[in-house]
């Protein structure tokens, strides 16, 4: 099967696995209790309860509140979200953006720096390089997120203000037009440098805390994968044949490491949208986060649906870039078995 | 010693010289190849036998500079390589001297020579087939982009000549396409190589390279070059992959070729036909190949010559004939009495009692005392040494040369 084929066949199946998820989303949602249980109040007796359950269809079986449900999010109508007091789709946009714009930093910079690292350790096995980069990633991966955030915290804003905290500068924000709502982009489609390096200066602390443990599980990964490649027969071969070691590293082993690794990467992205909640939290970051938390916790159905179910598409997405890079890389994968 | 007075042997292409090479192991320093010494004549075939273990890949793998340091140390010796058509020897200015074998060629000693120049010898001087080809090729590249690299690496410039690019041209251009050619292509070269002009010329290249890969592929009788070339290796069987590792070996028609068991990993069924395709190759490049091989009975088939080694040590160097036939060494003997064969009585296998010696920090004394039915005071007490005992026969064995007094003497002053 050529590439491009298995690409076509992947992209058919998304619509039934988005469909799927919502599908899941939906029920699990529901278990988690009534969505009018937001507007409800004491003084409400049961005739209005009763009113207000047949206005939005919920003494009907499930399959038709899932169907309601269904029509009204195809035309973009996602609900009405009783904490931020305005209709989902009118609020979710931008906060979304920020957390995206915050995630997607935060995995390029992890997979490029994990990568590299990883390389680096796997070249130098045992070597002092190796040890150090061992301690690195140790402690990346066993940090929690939410107390070395805080850290960073103390260290680069309370103390030598190095950097700030937030999205933006409030008034180069305002000098700029948004029409996608990634900060980086905006500023770039503006020419604004300013912008840009404001965008970056204000991402730096919450990408770092964010993407370290991300780091230091690609970097682990790389740099047994690549140590298990160099061990391989045909590394020998290749260099039997006279090839440079700069060759036998880039085109051989270290593209077959790349293999399980990057499988490694499509999981960690699930870490990193989940980690960033806690990110946006430390650093008054204006994403979903703030938003989320108080969604869970007073059962505002409609948010905690259209969340659930976007960064589950997201995913989806991301894992089929994974699938598709994997396939490019083994082709023991495309050609099917 | 191996001097031949009419002069019709070869000369010798390659030479051990007491090789010893060493792995460090938390027990201690494993003698894996202990002083291990043997000629390999142009266009000869000369087998390595011996049991798993004795030191007979580590030794083969010499020849490439392919052992990996650390954990193995090169403890000392010399592998000696002269090339064909190689530059003069330096103390006789290619006349012929006892430095050169009277060759008149250089003397290339493997294991001392800098990193470049070892790589222009590596695929296209000596060449290696390895034993298992299913892991000796890259699982995610085609057989065409594997093969294709050998060429590329030692072959670069007459690609650019058949692609009608002299080595004059200096342009943007043509420069962009020599680095392709020679492996050294950067980015913007991969870019620029899809459009014109570079695109033709690229093409050209593409072509002659291609060219050369389905006539190497055709030489070991594969009989669709092309598909195969498009090929992955997990696409093919074990036969098909040994001939494509063959095929890459011969690319460059090489002086030596490092055989190492290359059809124990294969299928029954396809080992005599990849021994004999080995074997019809080597004689029709007139190549030396050194045979690292357990099997006596694939070694007497095809090889001139035949080494066996014992626990990191060569017992007996000889023809196939004079060794197999008249034995001198007891593991030798006890050898070919294990090899069993058709009219034997049933039920009975013959085997050397005993098992192979631990090679951590060994004692002095021959290697096989322990398990040897011959063995003398001397054995275990002084190390044997390949002394001649015919033309072109030796063996280290104090049965065919008895330890003289002095012996013991000089032994002890040089351990002090």
């Amino acid at each position: 099967m050529q590439l491009r084929d298995y690409i076509i066949r992947r992209l058919l199946i998304l619509p039934i696995l988005i469909f799927g998820v919502s599908v899941i989303v939906f029920t699990l949602t529901r278990i988690g209790g009534s969505p009018i249980g937001v507007y409800l109040s004491h003084e409400m007796n049961a005739e209005e309860v009763a009113a207000l359950e047949e206005r939005f269809h919920l003494n009907e079986p499930l399959y038709t509140q899932y169907w309601y449900w269904l029509k009204a999010a195809l035309s973009g109508d996602f609900g009405y979200s009783g904490v931020a007091s305005a209709p989902v789709a009118e609020v979710f946009w931008p906060k979304f953006a920020a957390t995206m714009e915050l995630s997607i930093f935060s995995a390029a910079v992890a997979v490029t720096l994990g990568l590299w690292l990883g390389v680096f350790a796997g070249t130098r096995r045992n070597k002092w390089q190796d040890h150090v980069t061992r301690v690195v990633a140790v402690s990346g991966a066993s940090l929690p997120l939410f107390w070395f955030g805080i850290i960073l915290l103390i260290v680069f804003w309370a103390n030598l203000g190095w950097f700030p905290v937030g999205r933006s500068n409030a008034e180069i924000w305002a000098s700029i037009a948004h029409p996608t709502g990634f900060y980086i982009v905006d500023s770039i489609l503006a020419g604004s440098w300013q912008g840009l390096v404001d965008a970056l200066w204000h991402l730096t602390l919450p990408a770092i805390t964010l993407g370290f443990g991300a780091v230091a599980i690609i970097t682990r990964m790389m740099r047994s994968a690549l140590v298990e490649e160099l061990q391989q027969d045909y590394v020998d071969a290749a260099r039997a044949k006279g090839l440079p070691e700069r060759l036998v590293l880039n085109r051989h082993a270290k593209r077959n490491a790349l293999v399980p690794t990057v499988t490694v990467i499509g999981l960690t992205i699930a870490f990193l949208m989940q980690g960033a909640i806690a990110a946006e939290i430390i650093y008054r970051w204006p994403g979903l986060g703030r938003w989320m938390a108080s969604a869970v916790v007073r059962g505002d159905q409609a948010t905690i649906m259209t969340y659930v179910l976007f960064t589950s598409v997201l995913f989806l997405f991301a894992n089929l870039i994974v699938d598709i890079i994997y396939a490019k890389l083994d082709p023991r994968v495309r050609l099917g078995d | 010693m191996t001097s031949n007075l009419e002069g019709t042997e070869p000369p010798v292409i390659a030479e051990v010289r007491d090789l010893r090479v060493h792995f460090g192991s938390k027990r201690g320093r494993v003698h894996a190849v202990d002083g291990v010494g043997f000629q390999i004549r142009d266009g000869e075939m000369l087998g390595l036998v011996g049991e798993t273990g004795c030191g007979k890949s580590v030794t083969g793998r010499a020849f490439l500079n392919l052992i990996p340091q650390p954990p193995a140390i090169i403890a000392g010796g010399e592998v000696l390589f002269r090339p064909r058509g190689g530059a003069a020897c330096p103390a006789c200015a290619g006349s012929g001297c006892h430095a050169c074998g009277q060759t008149g060629g250089e003397t290339l000693d493997l294991l001392k020579l800098p990193q470049d120049r070892m790589r222009q010898i590596r695929g296209a001087r000596i060449a290696m087939i390895f034993q298992d080809p299913g892991k000796a090729l890259n699982p995610t590249l085609t057989i065409g982009v594997q093969m294709a690299e050998v060429f590329l690496q030692h072959k670069s410039d007459e690609l650019l000549q058949d692609a009608g690019i002299s080595a004059d041209d200096r342009n943007l251009a043509a420069n962009a396409l020599r680095r392709i050619a020679h492996q050294e292509d950067r980015w913007l070269d991969r870019r620029l190589k899809r459009f014109p002009p570079l695109r033709q010329a690229a093409g050209r290249i593409q072509q002659a390279l291609d060219a050369r890969v389905a006539a190497a592929l055709a030489e070991t009788q594969i009989a669709n070059p092309l598909r195969v070339m498009r090929a992955y290796p997990h696409e093919l069987s074990g036969g098909m992959r040994q001939r494509v590792m063959i095929a890459q070996a011969l690319a460059c028609d090489p002086d030596l070729i490092i055989a190492d068991e290359p059809t124990t990993a294969l299928d029954v069924t396809i080992q005599a036909r990849i021994l004999e395709l080995i074997k019809t190759l080597q004689e029709r490049h007139r190549t030396a190949v050194l045979y690292i091989s357990h099997d006596l009975s694939l070694v007497r088939k095809v090889c001139d010559r035949v080494a066996v080694m014992y626990a990191g040590r060569v017992a007996e160097v000889g023809t196939v004939s004079d060794v197999f036939s008249n034995p001198r060494h007891p593991y030798t003997q006890g050898l070919l009495a294990a090899v069993p064969r058709a009219g034997a009585r049933r039920g009975h296998l013959a085997s050397i009692p005993g098992s192979v010696p631990e090679l951590v920090n060994p004692t002095p004394g021959c290697r096989f005392a322990d398990r040897c039915s011959q063995v003398m005071p001397a054995c275990t007490q002084l190390d044997p040494v390949l002394g001649s005992v015919g033309e072109g026969h030796s063996v280290a064995c104090f049965l065919e040369h008895p330890p003289h007094a002095g012996a013991a003497k000089i032994e002890k002053a040089l351990t002090e």
